[in-house]
């Protein structure tokens, strides 16, 4: 019980007090500290991306060993990584395939160019199918309130795109009538919306934070208590 | 619950529609060579000209927190920001915080520098006139420890080049010797920059972030804690027109227009085949 959870939860308030002071304490120990914890956390995040490739490869083997539907798509996923790993060691001019000069197209960066950017591009791309489709099905004035957001939404959608200053001139004989208008509505009830939301988030965030500091909340323990 | 297969068959027929619609609308767009009259937005203005009030030898750090999937939006606001710090003589130090960016942020910093040699006739030079020092793990880590020692966090550039004692590093020892933050963002890391970066090192912030994040950034440019940001394409497109160099976010601007247009009539179609449905329904009572 000691090893499990009294250590672990006077680590956490300890180094979670020590994390919080140094914010008002101006001692060169305090900034020592912070610095040496920083060094830690990068060190700590550099570990993350092996955890990812573990995570990620043992999913997607479990996927082709036992052949569930959609299973010949993992085995892309390990084209790609070792493909890319390959040609990354190999291009890396201080790398352990390395010739000592840069070569002149560098096979990394031709796959990243060329495979990696349109295929991500193209995938994000499709987004403005959805959204199109959807706010077609969706974007229904069935009371006041949605024809509310109705108006605001084609208000901004049309007025953030340069067709609106035209249309403004022509209407209203003053190019900057609806790109105003859609400035309003994000200076105002968006940005008063936007600020409600972060205050409560933040506001839970430092409880949440307290909670685990003062070992009430425990389950990124383990266990679920 | 209506699902894709008893969905009633018309209803497959307009989303097909919708989707020829909108790619048409964005594939014609790109083959008419017009470009659209608009007057830069006042929050893409101010970062203007906040490089612009910069002068020669200032250092402006961009970090490069988005992947290729945004690169449509983001990557000609990269691109504007380098060639912008070049045509002045300002030195920018562009670093990445995420692995899959280093591509992209290397891509931006090769492209600008050609381009500052054919159009303003500057040899650029990495480690000189400007430095990449690539990624380096640790997400808000290594942010703090930038306020502290920019050097510690990267030993070395993206080319391994030492960072100490490097010439387009001379005078910046931590983030508070950095005349500009910007962040160019399609992840919530504005405001890891913001508490922990800028604040922290009293510099000024600007963002160039997707558009469907811009609406979270009018609290922080309210508050001053942002001098300005580039919202989406239009943004993109606002700091190319204010630097006179057209590009890609330019060349956008009509697939854009054409794109909302054609999503506000489909809405307004949508709502006036409901309201006639109503109507019809209320007559059929009524006789």
């Amino acid at each position: 019980m000691i090893f499990k959870r009294t250590i672990p939860l006077l680590i956490v308030f300890g180094i979670g007090v020590l994390g919080f002071m140094q914010y008002y304490v101006p001692h060169p120990w305090s900034t020592a500290f912070r610095d040496e914890m920083t060094t830690w956390g990068m060190v700590i995040g550099g570990f993350a991306t092996f955890l990812g490739i573990y995570s990620l490869s043992h999913m997607h083997a479990t996927r082709i060993l036992r052949q569930v539907p959609g299973w010949g798509y993992s085995i892309f996923v390990f084209i790609g990584a070792i493909g890319m790993i390959a040609v990354g060691i190999y291009s890396d001019i201080f790398g352990p395939l390395a010739s000592g000069t840069k070569h002149e197209v560098d096979p990394f960066d031709w796959g990243y160019d060329n495979i990696l950017i349109p295929c991500s591009a193209t995938v994000f791309s499709i987004l403005a199918f959805y959204m199109a489709s959807a706010a077609f099905r969706t974007f229904r004035a069935r009371n006041l309130a949605a024809g509310l957001l109705l108006a605001a939404a084609i208000i901004v959608m049309f007025g953030r795109v340069p067709i609106s200053e035209s249309v403004s001139d022509w209407l209203f004989n003053d190019r900057m009538v609806i790109p105003n208008l859609s400035k309003a509505i994000m200076d105002y009830p968006n940005l008063a919306a936007k600020r409600g939301i972060m205050l409560g988030i933040a506001l839970g965030v430092i409880s949440q934070s307290m909670r685990i500091l003062l070992g009430i909340e425990r389950s990124y323990m383990g266990g679920g208590d | 619950m209506r699902t894709s297969q008893n969905r009633p068959q018309h209803y497959e027929l307009i989303r097909r529609i919708i989707y020829v619609g909108i790619a048409l609308a964005v594939i014609l767009s790109y083959f008419i060579d017009y470009r659209q009259k608009f007057t830069p937005s006042p929050e893409s203005k101010k970062v203007f000209d906040k490089v612009e009030s910069l002068s020669p030898g200032d250092h402006l750090l961009i970090s490069i927190d988005y992947d290729p999937s945004s690169e449509a939006e983001l990557y000609p606001m990269c691109l504007s920001l380098l060639r912008h710090c070049f045509k002045k003589g300002v030195i920018p130090v562009v670093m990445t915080p995420w692995p899959g960016s280093v591509g992209i942020a290397k891509k931006g910093c090769d492209e600008a520098a050609e381009d500052a040699n054919s159009m303003f006739g500057k040899k650029v030079v990495s480690g000189k006139d400007y430095a990449f020092l690539g990624f380096r793990p640790g997400a808000t880590n290594l942010i703090l420890k930038m306020v502290d020692n920019l050097k510690g966090a990267f030993d070395k550039d993206y080319y391994g080049q030492p960072t100490q004692g490097m010439e387009a590093l001379a005078g910046v020892n931590s983030l508070k010797d950095i005349k500009l933050l910007v962040d160019l963002a399609a992840m919530g890391t504005v405001e890891w920059w913001i508490a922990y970066g800028a604040d922290r090192a009293d510099i000024p912030m600007a963002t160039g972030t997707t558009a469907v994040m811009t609406p979270d950034l009018y609290p922080f440019y309210q508050s001053n804690q942002l001098i300005g940001f580039l919202g989406g394409l239009r943004g993109a497109a606002d700091y190319e027109k204010l630097l006179e160099i057209p590009g890609r976010g330019e060349r956008g601007m009509l697939a854009q227009s054409a794109t909302h247009v054609l999503i506000i009539l489909l809405i307004l179609g949508a709502n006036i085949h409901m309201f006639a449905g109503r109507f019809g329904r209320k007559n059929e009572g009524l006789s």
